[in-house]
């Protein structure tokens, strides 16, 4: 058996997707300086632009040098987006389990359970919406 | 689910790096399916069938189906 298919050389170009989650952790940062400076805590909203950009170069940084980095970020590698979805899907049941326990614990020393509550409805609407939507697209 | 991807590789003289470059994946995950831990998409699996031009029934072998199969 012969390969015909010659192999490509290694495409260097990042894609668009790359650049979203230092993007978005460059806004996070820019709005939690923004609510921090109207807040009056000026030190900290230039701590939290300072921390949040350089945690964006860290992992454009890192891409570099790590293979699961780069991919993590670039999203064309469908093991790695799988993982990452896993692991997304497990920390969000641990966020779930906290929120449920932070729920009864307001129930014991008597608060009506707030903000827990809410946070809990926000997570079960959205998984029945996301249920849904999937539902209809497979 | 076993493959033959490694003996095919290797027939080729292609690197796992060549392999993964030529997929559009890492070489981790190159390395993931051809030790058995990671079972390829339907689309992945094509692309190392055409790749290889070798069907992808010969490139895979599912164990538990092949045990479920009633023997001659």
């Amino acid at each position: 058996m012969t390969m015909t298919k010659p192999v490509p050389s290694p495409q260097r170009r990042r894609p668009a997707a790359f650049w979203a989650t230092p993007a978005v952790s460059v806004a996070l940062g820019l709005a939690m300086g923004a609510a921090s400076w109207a807040g009056g805590d000026r030190a900290f909203a230039v701590f939290a632009v300072a921390l949040m950009t350089a945690l964006a170069i860290a992992l454009v940084v890192a891409a570099s040098y790590s293979e699961t980095v780069g991919r993590l970020l670039d999203r064309r590698d469908e093991r790695i987006t799988g993982l990452d979805r896993d692991a997304s899907l497990f920390a969000g049941m641990v966020l779930v389990v906290a929120v449920l326990g932070g729920f009864i614990g307001e129930l014991a020393t008597g608060g009506d359970g707030r903000p827990y509550s809410w946070m809990g409805a926000v997570a079960g609407v959205s998984y029945v919406a996301a249920l849904i939507t999937l539902r209809l697209r497979r | 689910m076993r493959n033959d991807v490694r003996a095919l590789r290797t027939a080729r003289s292609l690197s796992q790096a060549q392999l993964a470059d030529a997929l559009g994946v890492s070489r981790q995950t190159v390395n993931s399916i051809e030790t058995g831990r990671y079972t390829p998409s339907l689309p992945l699996a094509i692309a190392l069938a055409r790749l290889f031009q070798t069907p992808v029934e010969e490139m895979f072998h599912d164990d538990d189906q092949a045990r479920a199969e009633p023997t001659a």
